[in-house]
């Protein structure tokens, strides 16, 4: 149907299109709305990980017990996703294929090395979200495909995890600086959000390394990923200052899980 | 969504918590609003925007607007020139505003042409190509340069006619100031004291942010100017249209819906003389909805400059206050100069000083209006007098609630600007939040990343006066009652308490007071629904015109003969007893007339009275009708490693004579406090070179649910007011007064370091502490 319209969209939640449709920044002709399609709204969980369909809502993710149990980081960034009404609208697939360098998922499905679906008259490909943001605003994605699920391996057993948002304005705004933690294993994995057009992923090997070590180590791997858009909410300079105290909380709290445990 | 019916109790009456007989409904929004409206057919209209923050108009070029389908007519502020005149020119100071801009744009966004069309969307899209040539001229950013440039946002400034105090300034050119207020009493220069804080505060501009869109529709029938809007102030638009058609007042017609809140953002002219203005020229019926981004534009709050002293005398008495204050009123004055004079007087706080020294100035720039905002400018000056009482107490050594409390204004005092002070409560509001938030223990301060303190402030403003209120009361045959008044209730309650002080006069169910929503051709005059005046004034002529009633309905009593065996209370007689209730009432109407269903009618005015400002020194005997005063309390904690501030109690109080309703009072107190933290800690709007830079919801701060203390305390202060109805006084704005100062002041006590600049931002703490 992609292929017959002129000029279309996919409509997914809507929670993001409807504003930028009303800041008149959005050019399309035709909306293909995705809800009636069946078998997008589904969640799978094997030993593997979990596969997620696009139009799961981000309210699903918080709260399903698979996504809870198999990948409690996820979990735990979608809900930080805007408030409830929001979260029980707005799609996983969506929120991907927006590609906004703000939006809360994508530091985690970063540190959890997630992958992307798409699909097209072409076929089916698989895109690590690794690679998948290109641009400011910009994605992997070619105009004509469609994220159709999202794969999240599952958190190695052992590992730990923290999300850390922090707003500079009002509690409830975008976040001025984001940041998923995922430590498994020896290996230190950082998605970092709103800290540069796109986001941004870092790791590292902490053998050996103390709690502080490790934070020098992310404080260290993450400075050159830092490119803060300045704005209402922060200069430059306040960014960059803000990334460090939240990648330190995030590294600490998680490296404290990890010798609670 | 009818009320449960109730037996009538106090809870209805004078003194109750009753809830908002409307409240229920603005919830599930059922309640209609003037945009919800069906208006049948009617032309859309949608307004072409200025690009340029100042440049003369050379021409606007409408010709591919007009030629897109749907689109009924293009109108240039030229056209409405030509047509209307020098009456195209409104404001309620200075007629200074046109409805759409014919000789040059003021501001960014200014509307310079308006586009008639089927619908809303084509009227958008036809304004938008609509091409207007401009010649630049220089901008005026900032009060620096509007006060020290040579460029005018004006060429002369046009005082309203309507008031004598401003006729000196017609025609004066060459100038951005638009209005001086000066106070002085003593000689604060000749007082050597032996401690001077000195401070340059700057309170940034700030929107309304209401939630309902403005919104107005106007049309022509029987040859007479109709309409539907968003509206604070019926009374006012009905005389702006008249003088601006040139009709009789009987021949405008101006209704309300209920607003879905407005905090001052839908007064004197927004979007009414434009509606009406098109309305007339065509003979049709148009309808004009700001989008939200347009709303922001169409008022804001004046950003205000303060540079002050305060100054203590060996004794440690306060012996002098200086502070020169400047208002950036943007491209037009609006009510500016009022918020100049009203604000500038109470600039040295609620405080017995010596001697003081104010000037306070309203200043053009190429900016979006300013105009009317809860608190009416004095919470940019309570910014400044209260952070620097609270400065001098610590260079003193003194604690800065014990040291407000000594020099606090008492009953009786005169103030700074000469008015006597009454039922203005300020040590008992000081005292009242200081015990709420344990002022006595001292707060653990920390060492580490977080750090706590503990602030309080006081506020103090005038009502606006002198001002008129009427109202008219139907009482029906069955003992319920019609009450026509102009207050527009815009969620603060108003029609709640008006029917409470109707039921508590004649003794019955105050669920049985019907009032009138504003209706020019029906309900009387009334100045205007704000500045916390309508409990007061209209509320003393509604207890008046219901006192009226029970006089009236005594003396039909008197006239009829006692049916005692309806009552079983041979002894009862309403003269001797004066006791009514619906029983008794519906008897007696029914006696008198006959009929089922019949209606008595009284009427009742309240006006109040000022003496002026004395030209020399400012000040006067009776500035205002009477005071509010308030103070806030708050303890905080603020994480140095991010400067985010965390609000762990604030306590909000407010003198308001008597609570005609406890649980509204309480409210107004709550949500005047939630914006007030808005405003010190992030609320402002961003301009750069004159462009509103984060005009949309996705970029303005509005405090969220998350940002609220997690404590708030509301506490009510009655120290009854000789004249008010049953004591009382208004309540919205009081809350709002001190809280950015009471907040500034807890993160002096946290941090050490004071900030003068508002909003105190995370980023502006980190700065500062790391600079220290």
């Amino acid at each position: 149907m992609m292929s017959t319209v002129d000029n279309p969209m996919v409509y997914g939640g809507g929670t993001a299109i409807q504003i930028l449709i009303k800041q008149g920044i959005l050019f399309a002709d035709n909306f293909v709305d995705l809800a009636g399609i069946p078998g997008l709204t589904e969640i799978t969980a094997d030993a593997a990980g979990l596969r997620a369909g696009p139009m799961v809502t981000a309210r699903g993710m918080e709260t399903d017990d698979r996504v809870r149990r198999v990948a409690p980081l996820a979990s735990t960034a979608y809900r930080h996703v805007a408030n409830p009404r929001v979260r029980n609208t707005a799609s996983i697939g969506g929120n991907l294929a927006h590609g906004d360098y703000r939006l809360d998922p994508p530091p985690a499905l970063l540190a959890l090395d997630a992958t992307v679906e798409a699909t097209s008259v072409r076929g089916t490909r698989s895109l690590p979200v690794r690679q998948f943001f290109v641009d400011f605003q910009q994605t992997a994605l070619a105009p004509d495909e469609l994220v159709t699920a999202v794969r999240i391996p599952a958190q190695p057993t052992g590992s730990a995890y923290r999300f850390v948002k922090y707003s500079s304005l009002s509690a409830n705004d975008w976040p001025c600086a984001s940041v998923a933690v995922l430590i498994a294993g020896r290996e230190v994995h950082i998605g970092l959000g709103a800290l540069a057009p796109v986001p941004r992923y870092a790791s590292f090997d902490a053998t050996g390394m103390t709690d502080q070590a490790a934070v020098d180590a992310a404080l260290e791997v993450i400075a050159p990923l830092l490119d803060p858009i300045p704005d209402v909410r922060g200069s430059v300079r306040y960014k960059r200052r803000l990334a460090q105290v939240i990648v330190e909380d995030a590294v600490r709290g998680a490296w404290k899980d990890l010798d609670n445990a | 969504m009818p009320e449960t019916p109730e037996k009538t109790s106090r809870q209805d009456w004078v003194g109750g918590r009753r809830a908002r007989y409307d409240a229920l409904g603005r919830v599930r929004g059922v309640v209609g609003h003037v945009g919800d409206q069906p208006v049948g057919t009617c032309a859309h209209v949608a307004v072409h925007r200025s690009t340029q923050p100042h440049a003369a108009i050379r021409a606007v070029h409408t010709e591919e607007a007009l030629a897109i389908d749907g689109v009924y007519a293009v109108v240039t502020g030229a056209d409405l020139h030509k047509r209307f005149g020098e009456a195209l020119l409104t404001g309620p100071a200075f007629a200074d505003q046109p409805a759409l801009a014919y000789d040059k744009v003021r501001f960014v966004g200014e509307p310079v042409a308006a586009v008639l069309a089927a619908d809303l969307a084509t009227a958008r899209e036809a304004a938008d190509a609509v091409y207007v040539e401009y010649d630049e001229l220089d901008p005026v950013y900032d009060l620096d340069t509007a006060l020290n440039g040579e460029s005018y946002v004006h060429d002369e400034l046009r005082p309203s006619a309507v008031f004598g105090d401003l006729r000196h300034l017609d025609g004066v050119r060459d100038t951005n100031i638009n209005y001086e207020y000066r106070l002085r009493h003593g000689n604060p220069n000749k007082v050597s004291g032996a401690r001077t804080v000195r401070g340059e505060f700057w309170a940034p501009p700030t929107h309304h942010v209401p939630i309902e869109l403005p919104c107005t529709v106007a049309w022509v029938e029987g040859g007479r100017l109709e309409m539907l809007t968003t509206t604070q102030t019926p009374s006012y638009v009905r005389q702006t249209i008249a003088d601006l058609l040139d009709l009789p007042l009987s021949r405008v017609r101006v209704t309300t819906r209920p607003l879905g809140g407005s905090f001052g953002a839908k007064m004197y002219d927004r979007l009414e003389p434009l509606a009406a203005a098109l309305a007339w020229q065509f003979q049709r019926k148009v309808r004009l909805a700001a989008s939200r981004e347009e709303a922001f534009l169409l008022t804001t709050r004046h950003g205000a400059a303060i540079t002050s002293t305060l100054t203590a005398d060996a004794g440690g008495q306060l012996s002098a206050a200086t502070a020169d204050v400047a208002y950036d009123t943007g491209a037009y004055a609006d009510v500016g100069p009022r918020i100049t004079a009203k604000s500038g007087m109470v600039a040295p706080g609620p405080y017995r000083i010596g001697s003081v020294d104010v000037r306070s100035r309203c200043v053009y720039t190429n900016k979006p209006s300013a105009g009317p905002f809860r608190g009416f400018g004095v919470p940019q000056v309570t910014w400044s007098h209260e952070s620097l009482i609270d400065e001098l107490a610590h260079e003193l050594g003194e604690d800065p609630y014990a040291f407000r409390r000594e020099h606090l204004l008492r009953e009786g005092d005169l103030a700074p600007m000469g008015t006597r002070m009454h039922s203005a409560d300020f040590v008992g509001c000081l005292d009242a939040v200081a015990e709420s938030i344990s002022w006595d223990t001292q707060p653990d301060r920390g060492t580490g990343r977080i750090r706590r303190g503990r602030g309080v402030a006081v506020g103090v403003k005038a009502v606006l006066t002198p001002t008129i209120a009427n109202a008219v009361l139907q009482l029906n045959q069955d003992a319920s009652a019609t009450l026509m008044i102009s207050t527009v209730d815009m969620g603060q309650g108003s029609d709640t308490i008006m029917a409470q002080i109707v039921a508590d006069v004649l003794r019955v169910d105050s669920r049985r007071v019907h009032v009138v929503r504003a209706d020019t051709d029906v309900t009387p005059y009334d100045t205007i629904t704000a500045g916390s005046r309508s409990t007061y004034h209209t509320g003393n002529a509604v207890r008046a015109v219901a006192e009226s009633m029970r006089v009236r309905l005594l003396a039909l009593a008197a006239e009829q003969p006692e049916q005692p065996e309806q009552h079983g209370q041979p002894e009862r007689s309403g003269v001797d007893t004066g006791e009514l209730d619906e029983e008794r009432i519906a008897e007696i109407v029914h006696a008198h007339f006959g009929a089922r269903g019949a209606t008595l009618t009284t009427e009742a005015n309240f006006t109040s009275s000022w003496s002026p400002y004395d030209k020399e020194t400012g000040r006067s005997e009776k500035v205002t009708e009477h005071w509010f005063a308030g103070a806030v309390g708050v303890r905080l904690a603020v994480d140095t490693a991010t400067g985010r501030v965390h609000l762990e109690h604030l306590a909000v109080a407010g003198d308001v004579g008597r609570a005609i309703n406890p649980a509204l009072v309480e409210q107004q107190l709550t949500g005047a406090a939630i914006m007030g933290i808005g405003h010190a800690l992030f609320d402002q709007l961003v301009l750069d070179q004159g462009q509103l830079v984060n005009g949309t919801l996705l970029d303005y701060q509005l405090p969220s649910i998350r940002d609220l203390p997690d404590e708030l305390t509301p506490i009510i202060v009655e120290s009854p007011h000789d004249d008010g109805p049953f004591g009382a006084k208004g309540v919205g704005e009081t809350g709002i007064l001190a809280v950015a100062p009471a907040i500034g002041n807890a993160i002096r006590d946290a941090i050490g370091l004071r900030f003068t600049r508002l909003p105190m931002t995370p980023e502006a703490i980190v700065t500062a502490l790391e600079s220290r």
